[in-house]
């Protein structure tokens, strides 16, 4: 209990220095770390996940269509609530989780291991400022990019399989869904991406500066506390966050369309 | 004892006293020392670079730097102070992500931005007057330097910004006897950048 405990306070100092320090990106050294972070977790990510978004949004309509014996508008619907804005974000995040949370929690507890980190400090530039900003903001808008192109690749993918499986023109299709989605759902998945992003990059940067031990066996072990515990935080956020806007919706304020 | 210690330490340019029942020995080194070589055993330079670094001394223990009492000050003289050191350490001190150039030129910027992309012939020449081959070095990553090519890195790094005290751990320590050699050049060239410099080898105790 305690160790969980100290666990989310770690964390949340990380969080907390990350947004303090924000400005530290006006040094060149940690500018070249977040294009360095946003290359990895990014750009090299993106084939990966085409092949994946593609493969889930078609696999959606056809199970859908299959066993609900859907509609066009039915079909557009799944989509929407379950595509744009669950599954594009959370299939990102499995992604991120994979590459780059491991990679990140990896190369820290070396790093930690090795006397790097020491290094650091011996040349007065503050770990935190050199090692996490970087990481937490490069990954949190990597997610972001990466969930526009699920969703992009998996509600047009599943579309167009839709189009050809069912009684409906891609046109027909694509007049539901632009009639059915608001600029809210959008926002909802982005706003949600960054925040699984900034949660992961967080998580993993803790275990990494924290290997429970200085010996080579610690690596692994931080690898797999920055993955258990950055899915768990994934899924509260989901949960906490579908209800703040799609529950109570913030006081009323907005509703899904559906 | 503490009234002739802290009278002692104006001259100093670093004096250290470990915690009484602490490892046996002390530094004290006088201002203007241009360059000394401290045989240290394990025990006591782990007390000693961690209060430097830090500049707080452990409990009981007594650190002077560059004329300052180190055990009575305040974290913007504490900070101020530190500024005007460099530790060298035994292995360079290099980052495994970042190759030989972005690794001399970290430190330059965050403190000095402007002057990263002037530096490159001064970093050129550095390097070649203390026997490595500069287009190799920089292009290199630390798991492909030889240790020497890492405490060069890293000494260039310190060279850069050539500040009042630099203590270097071990500077010899693991090396080949041809780049053994090639060390003896390292406290010249901080000379050369800062005369007035104090420079610190903590060396093995010849018993370890």
């Amino acid at each position: 209990m305690f160790a969980v405990y100290r666990e989310l306070e770690g964390s949340t100092r990380l969080a907390a220095h990350v947004l303090r320090r924000f400005w530290v990106l006006r040094f060149p050294p940690v500018m070249e770390e977040l294009v360095r972070q946003i290359y990895f977790t990014g750009a090299s990510a993106t084939g990966t996940i085409v092949v994946r978004g593609a493969f889930i949004g078609t696999l959606i309509i056809a199970y859908v269509i299959e066993v609900l014996e859907a509609d066009a508008a039915l079909a557009v619907k799944m989509l929407l609530w379950v595509v744009l804005r669950e599954i594009g974000p959370l299939i990102a995040a499995v992604l991120v989780i994979q590459r780059s949370g491991t990679a990140v929690a990896t190369e820290l507890a070396l790093m930690k291991i090795s006397g790097e980190v020491d290094s650091l400090r011996h040349l007065r530039i503050d770990p935190h400022d050199h090692l996490v900003v970087p990481r937490v903001l490069g990954i949190a808008l990597s997610l972001a990019a990466l969930t526009l192109y699920v969703q992009f690749i998996a509600v047009g993918g599943g579309m167009v399989l839709s189009a050809l499986v069912i009684d409906a023109s891609f046109s027909e299709l694509a007049g539901y869904f632009f009639l059915l989605a608001s600029p809210l759902d959008l926002a909802y998945s982005i706003v949600k991406s960054l925040l699984f992003g900034g949660a992961i990059a967080v998580i993993s940067c803790y275990y990494g500066l924290n290997p429970p031990g200085r010996s080579i066996n610690a690596v692994p072990k931080a690898a797999i506390s920055a993955v258990t515990q950055s899915t768990i935080a994934v899924m509260v956020i989901n949960v906490v966050f579908a209800y703040l806007v799609y529950g109570v919706a913030l006081f009323g304020l907005f509703t899904a369309k559906v | 004892m503490t009234t002739a210690r802290a009278a002692e330490a104006p001259q100093l340019a670093l004096g250290y006293e470990p915690p009484p029942g602490g490892p046996p020995g002390r530094v004290w080194i006088a201002s203007g020392t241009g360059h000394r070589a401290v045989p240290v055993n394990d025990a006591f330079k782990a007390r000693l670079v961690a209060a430097l670094l830090d500049l707080e001394p452990q409990p009981g223990a007594w650190l002077a730097v560059l004329g300052a009492d180190a055990g009575g000050l305040g974290d913007r003289e504490r900070r101020a102070l530190r500024s005007r050191i460099a530790f060298l350490p035994a292995n360079g001190g290099m980052i495994s992500n970042l190759n030989g150039w972005e690794n001399i030129v970290l430190a330059l910027g965050y403190r000095d931005a402007k002057r990263v992309n002037a530096a490159l012939p001064k970093v050129s020449a550095l390097i070649d007057r203390l026997g490595g081959s500069p287009r190799a070095l920089l292009a290199k990553l630390p798991e492909e330097m030889t240790l020497y090519e890492k405490k060069l890195a890293g000494y260039v790094r310190i060279l850069l910004e050539a500040p009042e005290l630099v203590v270097a751990e071990n500077l010899a320590g693991g090396l080949e006897p041809e780049d053994r050699r090639r060390t003896a050049a390292f406290p010249a060239a901080y000379h050369a950048e800062r005369p007035d410099g104090v420079f610190v080898q903590l060396d093995d105790a010849p018993d370890d």
